[in-house]
C-alpha cells in the first residue's frame, strides 16, 4: 500500500443472490483504485452503476464476494476501523425518538469520548450545521434539510479522518448545498480525506479532486477532475479589454498572427457532459476503460 | 402448585451445569462445523481461510466488549420504548383495576379463597399484559431498525453487533422491569385495599415443611400405602379409625428455627402465655362408612397426632416389607428381642432346609427371592441405624445385622450357580444374629427407647363447615400421659440417679424423705410419689428389694428397667393422679433425632376413615410477610420475561419482525404447554410404542407391538435406526426449548398462601435464564455480525 493511500482497492466484485445462492446480478466488477490521504474523491455513476454498493461494502454494510479492500490501513471487516471514520448516509437514517443533543451524545457514546468532550463537540457541531435553535426537538419533528444537517453532525462527532458521504446535497436548499461545499472544502482544509457520491455533477466538479465514473459495476473513468475536463484539441481565446473594433481587427489578424495579450487556454467542458459521454460510449462498447486522453481529446464529440 | 419441588442442591446445580455444557457443546460444535462446510462450498479452498479470519474475528468482538457502549445501546433501547408508549399497557392495567373489584370481591367466599383469586388476578394480569409487550418489542426492534436502516448509521460506527445484540436485551430487561416493578406496586396496594377485613390475616406467606409419608396398616404394619375408599383419584389414601392405621409423617431438618410463638394456658391457670412451639397445619379428608345421626356428623371426626421418637420403629420397620419377615420386625419393634431372635432362628432353618435342598440339586422353596430382597435390605438399614447412634452398646448387634445383609446379597449375586454355600451361611448368619438379639435383649432395651407423647384428639375440619384447615400448636415442652413404656423408664432413671447417691435408702428402710425427691427430681405427682414409695417399701419388706452398702436394689439382680416393666405389667402402678403419669419433655432434644421428628396420624372414630396425602400435613415455620412471596412471584413473572426477550432478541437477528414473533411464540407455547410432554416421550418408561415406519411395517403385516416386525435383523436395525431419528430431534428440539413451566412455580405458592421457596423456584429459573442468555447472545451476535444487512 503506497503511504498516502487511505483507500485501497483491488479486483473488488460483488454478486448479488437469492435465497436459493443464484446470481441475481453483479454489482460491482474487478473494481481497483486507491484513494489518496487529504483528497476529496467523487464516486459518480448512473443509478444501479455500483457506487453505493462499493460505498457499504467498504463500510462492512455489504461483504465482497472477491477482491480486497483496506481503509486507513485495515480490512473493511474490522470494525475498529470505525474509529477513525465518519459516514453520512444518503438518507439520514437516524432514531427519529431523539433529539439532536440525544443523537449526538449517542453517537459519541459509540466511541471512545468522555462526557467533556462529547458535549463540547455536541455543541460545536450543532452550532456548525445550524440547529442550535431545533437541538430539543425530536427528528421526526425535523424538515428533510434539517435531518441532513444533523446526519451531517453525527457522521463528524468522532472528528473523523475520512468522511463518507453519500448524495451529501440531497434535500438541501441551494444555501444548504453552498454550505455543504463549503464544509467539504473546508474538511479538505484540515487534511481530511472526503469520499461522496452524488448525482450533483455541478457540486462534484466543485470540490472534488478526483472522480471515478461506474457504469454497471466497471470501472470507466478515473483521474483529476481538472485533467478530465480539460479539452485539449482546442484554444479558447478570451480578454475584458477588447473594444468592438479591435474584436473585428483581431479577428482580421488572427487570420494571419497572434495576439499577444489574449488569454489562450484550453477550453473546459463540464462534468455533466463529460459524464453523459462516458454513459453513452460504455453502453456502446461495453467492457472498455477510457484513457485521460481519449476523454480530453474528443470534447462533445466520439471519444 | 406442585409441593412436591425438585431441592435444588449444589450437586444437582452442578449436573445442570454439566448437561448444559454438553448441549451447549454439541451446539456450538455443530454451529462451527455448519459454517465451515458452508464457507468451503461456497468459496472453495479459500473458504477455510474467510471462515477462520471470520471466526477469529467474532472472537475478537466478544473480547472486546465495551461496557460503554453497551450502556449506550440499552439507553438507546430505553429511550425507544418510552417514547414509542410501550408503557400504555399502564392504561389497560389501571382500567382492569378500577373495575375489577366489582367482579372479585364476594363477602360470601372464604377468606383464604378471596386472597387467592385477588393475588391470582393481580399476578396473571401482569403476566398476560406484559407477555404481547415483550413478545413484540423484542421480536421487532432490531428487524425494525435494519428496516428502517438506522442500524447502519449505529454499525458504522465502532460498535460490535454483538454488543447491539446485549444492549438491545439490557434495555428491554430494564423497560419490563421498570413497568413490572410499578405494576406489582400499584398491585400489591391493591390487593391490600380491596380483600374484605376478615381476609386480611390470610394475606401472609406460610412456610411449609413437608415431611415424607408412608402407613402402618391396621395391624399396625410398615406399608407404602393406606387403604383406598373406593376413589378413582388415590392422590390421598385412607386409614381405619379406631385401628392401629395411621398416617406417618416424618419430617426433617426440625431445629428451633422450626418453632413460632403460641398460646399456651398459663401453669396456674391464669389466662395464656405466648410460647415456643411447632405449628402444625393439616387438611385431612374424612370418609364415613355410616350415616350417624345429624349430631354424629355435625361432630365430625376426630383425629390424634402422637409425636414419635422411636430408633427401634425405624430400624426394624423395613421387615415388613415381607410376609416371612414381618413378625420378626414386630417383635423387634416392640422391644421383644428374645421373640424376635427365635423368629430369626425359624428363618435360618427355613434356609438351611433351602441348603439341604439345593445341595440335594432340587429346588430352594422355603423361602422366596422377594424376601431375600427386602431381608438385605432391611438388614442393612438396621445396621446403618444402630450404627449412627454411636452407642458402643449396639455395636455388636449392628454388625451382625450387617452380616446378614451381606450374605443375603451374597446368596442373591450366586443364586443361579445353585451352590448350598450361600444359603448355609445365611442361615449361620441369621442363627448368630438372634444369638446376638438374645444376649444383648436387654442392652438394647435399654439403649434403643421409644418416646410416645400422644397429644389430644381435635375436630378435623372439613370443606363444608367452610375451612378444611386443622392448626394445631404444639408447645416445645409438651406435657403428656406417659405410656407404660416411658413410665418405666423415666422410673428407673429416676431410681438410678437417686441410687447412685445413696437418696433411696436411710439405714435399712426407705429414705422417708423419697416421695418428695420423687416429686421434685422424677417428675412424678405427690400422689404417684407416694404410690411408687408405698409399692417399694412393700417390695423392700416382702424381700423382692434388698439394700446393701447403703443402696437399693433388685434381690434378683434384676435391672431397673426391667423391675419397673415387671411392676407396671402386674398393675402395680396404675396412676393414681387422675391426670396420668404426666410428664414434659422437650421437642427438640427429646423427640428429634438428627433433626428428625416422625408424627403418627390416627383416626378416633369407629367406623370414619381419614384420607391424606403428603401435602396434608406440613409443619408451619415463622411465617414471611406476603411481600416477600409476592416480590419472588413477581421475579420469577421478571425472568420468564427476560428470557422471552433473550429469545426474540435472537431470532429477530436473522428473520423480519412477523417471522421471529411466530418463531419466539412457538417456542413460549411449546416451553409452556408440552415440554412436559416432550420429557414423558423421551425418558419415561410407560409409554411404548414403536416408529413410524415399524408402525407401518406392523400394519401392513397385521402384527402388534408385543410380538414385532416379520423381517430379518438387518431389517430390523435399519429400520429401527430410521425411527430413532425423530427421537433424535426431539431430543434437540427438547434441549433449545426452554421449560417455561418453571416460571409458574412461584405464583401458584402465593396465591395458595406458602412461600415461594426461593432455592426450588427463583433460582432454577434464573438459571434457565443465565442457561440460555450465554448461548443466545453469542448466537445472536454472530448471526447478526455474518448478515449483510444491505442484502439485496
Amino acid at each position: 500500500m503506497s503511504n498516502d493511500a487511505v483507500i485501497e482497492i483491488r479486483n473488488l466484485s460483488k454478486v448479488y443472490r437469492d435465497f436459493w445462492g443464484r446470481k441475481k446480478v453483479q454489482a460491482v466488477k474487478s473494481l481497483s483504485m486507491d484513494v489518496k490521504k487529504g483528497e476529496v474523491f467523487g464516486l459518480l455513476g448512473p443509478n444501479g452503476s455500483g457506487k453505493t454498493t462499493t460505498m457499504k461494502m467498504l463500510l462492512g454494510l455489504l461483504f465482497p464476494t472477491s477482491g480486497e479492500m483496506t481503509i486507513l490501513g485495515k480490512p473493511a471487516s474490522d470494525v475498529s476501523k470505525n474509529e477513525r471514520i465518519g459516514y453520512l448516509p444518503e438518507e439520514s437514517y437516524l432514531y427519529r425518538f431523539l433529539n439532536a443533543d440525544e443523537t449526538l451524545d449517542f453517537y459519541g457514546r459509540l466511541f471512545k469520548m468522555g462526557s467533556a468532550e462529547r458535549n463540547r463537540r455536541a455543541d460545536e457541531l450543532i452550532e456548525m450545521v445550524g440547529l442550535a435553535k431545533a437541538r430539543r426537538r425530536q427528528l421526526k419533528e425535523y424538515s428533510k434539510g434539517m435531518t441532513r444537517r444533523i446526519g451531517l453532525a453525527q457522521a463528524l462527532i468522532n472528528d473523523p479522518d475520512l468522511v463518507l458521504l453519500d448524495e451529501p446535497t440531497s434535500g438541501l436548499d441551494p444555501i444548504g448545498t453552498r454550505e455543504m461545499k463549503d464544509l467539504i472544502l473546508r474538511l479538505k482544509a484540515q487534511g481530511k480525506t472526503v469520499v461522496m457520491c452524488s448525482h450533483q455533477l455541478a457540486d462534484v466538479q466543485d470540490v472534488c479532486d478526483r472522480i471515478a465514473v461506474l457504469f454497471q459495476g466497471e470501472l470507466k473513468v478515473l483521474g483529476r477532475v481538472e485533467d478530465l475536463l480539460e479539452v485539449r484539441n482546442e484554444t479558447q481565446i478570451r480578454s475584458s479589454s477588447l473594444s468592438e473594433a479591435a474584436i473585428s481587427e483581431i479577428r482580421e489578424v488572427l487570420k494571419k498572427h497572434n495576439v499577444s495579450d489574449a488569454v489562450v487556454s484550453r477550453p473546459r467542458a463540464d462534468l455533466e457532459e463529460l459524464f453523459l459521454r462516458t454513459v453513452r460510449e460504455s453502453g456502446e462498447r461495453p467492457g472498455r476503460r477510457f484513457t485521460t486522453e481519449e476523454i480530453a481529446g474528443k470534447p462533445g464529440g466520439q471519444a | 402448585m406442585d409441593f412436591d419441588v425438585a431441592p435444588f442442591t449444589l450437586q444437582s446445580a452442578a449436573a445442570g451445569v454439566l448437561s448444559w455444557l454438553s448441549v451447549v457443546g454439541i451446539l456450538t460444535f455443530m454451529a462451527v462445523l455448519i459454517s465451515f462446510l458452508l464457507s468451503v462450498a461456497r468459496n472453495g479452498a479459500g473458504g477455510i481461510g474467510i471462515f477462520t479470519k471470520g471466526l477469529l474475528s467474532y472472537l475478537e468482538d466478544v473480547g472486546s466488549l465495551s461496557p460503554r457502549r453497551i450502556l449506550a445501546l440499552t439507553n438507546l433501547t430505553l429511550k425507544e420504548a418510552i417514547r414509542r408508549k410501550a408503557l400504555l399497557v399502564f392504561a389497560v392495567f389501571a382500567v382492569l383495576l378500577m373495575f375489577a373489584g366489582w367482579f372479585l370481591t364476594n363477602s360470601n367466599e372464604r377468606a383464604e379463597l378471596q386472597v387467592g383469586i385477588h393475588i391470582a388476578f393481580i399476578l396473571q394480569t401482569i403476566s398476560w399484559l406484559l407477555l404481547p409487550v415483550v413478545f413484540f418489542l423484542s421480536c421487532w426492534a432490531l428487524p425494525e431498525d435494519i428496516r428502517i436502516r438506522s442500524l447502519h448509521t449505529v454499525v458504522t460506527k465502532p460498535a460490535r453487533r454483538i454488543e447491539i445484540v446485549l444492549g438491545r436485551i439490557f434495555g428491554m430487561w430494564i423497560v419490563t422491569f421498570i413497568v413490572l416493578v410499578s405494576m406489582g406496586i400499584i398491585g400489591y396496594v391493591w390487593i391490600v385495599r380491596q380483600l374484605p377485613p376478615e381476609a386480611k390475616n390470610q394475606l401472609t406467606c406460610r412456610v411449609p415443611l413437608f415431611g415424607y409419608l408412608h402407613f402402618l396398616d391396621r395391624e399396625g404394619q410398615a406399608a407404602m400405602n393406606g387403604m383406598n375408599v373406593g376413589d378413582v383419584w388415590d392422590f390421598r389414601s385412607y386409614i381405619e379409625g379406631n385401628s392401629p392405621g395411621r398416617g406417618v409423617f416424618s419430617f426433617d431438618g426440625i431445629d428451633e428455627s422450626s418453632l413460632v410463638f403460641g398460646t399456651q394456658t398459663a401453669a396456674d391457670g391464669s389466662g395464656t402465655v405466648q410460647v415456643p412451639g411447632l405449628m402444625l397445619e393439616c387438611r385431612f379428608e374424612a370418609f364415613r362408612t355410616v350415616k350417624g345421626s345429624e349430631s354424629s356428623i355435625i361432630q365430625g371426626v376426630q383425629a390424634q397426632y402422637t409425636l414419635s421418637n422411636n430408633p427401634r420403629e425405624t430400624a426394624f420397620g423395613l421387615f415388613a416389607g415381607s410376609s416371612l419377615l414381618r413378625p420378626v420386625g414386630s417383635a423387634l419393634r416392640d422391644a421383644q428381642y428374645k421373640t424376635g431372635a427365635n423368629r430369626l432362628e425359624e428363618i435360618a432353618a427355613k434356609v438351611a432346609t433351602d441348603s439341604d435342598s439345593v445341595k440335594a440339586g432340587a429346588e430352594a422353596a422355603e423361602v422366596k427371592q422377594n424376601d431375600y430382597f427386602v431381608l438385605r435390605l432391611a438388614a442393612a438399614y438396621a445396621a446403618d441405624v444402630l450404627r449412627t447412634r454411636n452407642d458402643a452398646a449396639l455395636t455388636s448387634a449392628a454388625a451382625a445385622f450387617q452380616k446378614v445383609s451381606d450374605s443375603t446379597n451374597d446368596l442373591l449375586n450366586r443364586m443361579s450357580e445353585k451352590s448350598a454355600e450361600p444359603y448355609t451361611a445365611l442361615s449361620a448368619a441369621l442363627t448368630e444374629l438372634a444369638g446376638v438379639l438374645t444376649q444383648d435383649a436387654e442392652t438394647l432395651n435399654e439403649h434403643l427407647p421409644r418416646l410416645d407423647v400422644v397429644l389430644p384428639s381435635f375436630h378435623v375440619a372439613e370443606y363444608h363447615e367452610g375451612s378444611a384447615q386443622n392448626i394445631n400448636f404444639v408447645p416445645r415442652v409438651v406435657r403428656f400421659s406417659a405410656d407404660a413404656e416411658t413410665q418405666s423408664r423415666s422410673l428407673a432413671a429416676v431410681f438410678e440417679a437417686l441410687n447412685s447417691k445413696n437418696q433411696l435408702v436411710e439405714g435399712d428402710a426407705l429414705n422417708p424423705n423419697l416421695p418428695g425427691l420423687l416429686h421434685s427430681e422424677g417428675e412424678l405427682s405427690e400422689a404417684n410419689a407416694n404410690l411408687v414409695t408405698e409399692v417399694l417399701s412393700e417390695q423392700l419388706t416382702s424381700g423382692v428389694l434388698k439394700v446393701a452398702d447403703g443402696k437399693l436394689s433388685v434381690a434378683d439382680g434384676q435391672r431397673w428397667l426391667q423391675y419397673f416393666d415387671s411392676l407396671i405389667q402386674k398393675n402395680l402402678l396404675v396412676s393414681a393422679d387422675s391426670e396420668g403419669w404426666m410428664m414434659e419433655r422437650d421437642l427438640i432434644n427429646d423427640l428429634t433425632t438428627d433433626g428428625r421428628l416422625r408424627v403418627e396420624v390416627s383416626c378416633v372414630n369407629d367406623q370414619m376413615y381419614l384420607g391424606m396425602a403428603r401435602p396434608d400435613l406440613f409443619i408451619r415455620k415463622p411465617d414471611r410477610a406476603f411481600l416477600v412471596g409476592y416480590t419472588k412471584a413477581l421475579v420469577s413473572t421478571a425472568l420468564m420475561l427476560m428470557l422471552i426477550v433473550i429469545l426474540g432478541v435472537t431470532v429477530s437477528c436473522i428473520v423480519k419482525g412477523p417471522v421471529a414473533l411466530f418463531f419466539t411464540l412457538t417456542f413460549f407455547i411449546v416451553g409452556q404447554f408440552f415440554h412436559g410432554f416432550m420429557q414423558a416421550i423421551l425418558y419415561s418408561t410407560e409409554l411404548k410404542g414403536t416408529g413410524a415406519i415399524a408402525s407401518a411395517i406392523m400394519g401392513a403385516q397385521h402384527r402388534g407391538p408385543s410380538v414385532g416386525m416379520d423381517v430379518s435383523e438387518t431389517t430390523q436395525r435399519v429400520v429401527e435406526g430410521i425411527d430413532s431419528i425423530p427421537r433424535g430431534l426431539l431430543w434437540a428440539f427438547s434441549q433449545i426449548v426452554p421449560d417455561f413451566t418453571a416460571f409458574n412455580a412461584a405464583s401458584g405458592f402465593v396465591e395458595n398462601g406458602f412461600d415461594v421457596p426461593f432455592a426450588e423456584t427463583v433460582v432454577p429459573a434464573s438459571m434457565i435464564c443465565l442457561g440460555f442468555l450465554i448461548p443466545c447472545v453469542l448466537i445472536a451476535g454472530a448471526l447478526l455480525k455474518f448478515r449483510e444487512l444491505e442484502s439485496k
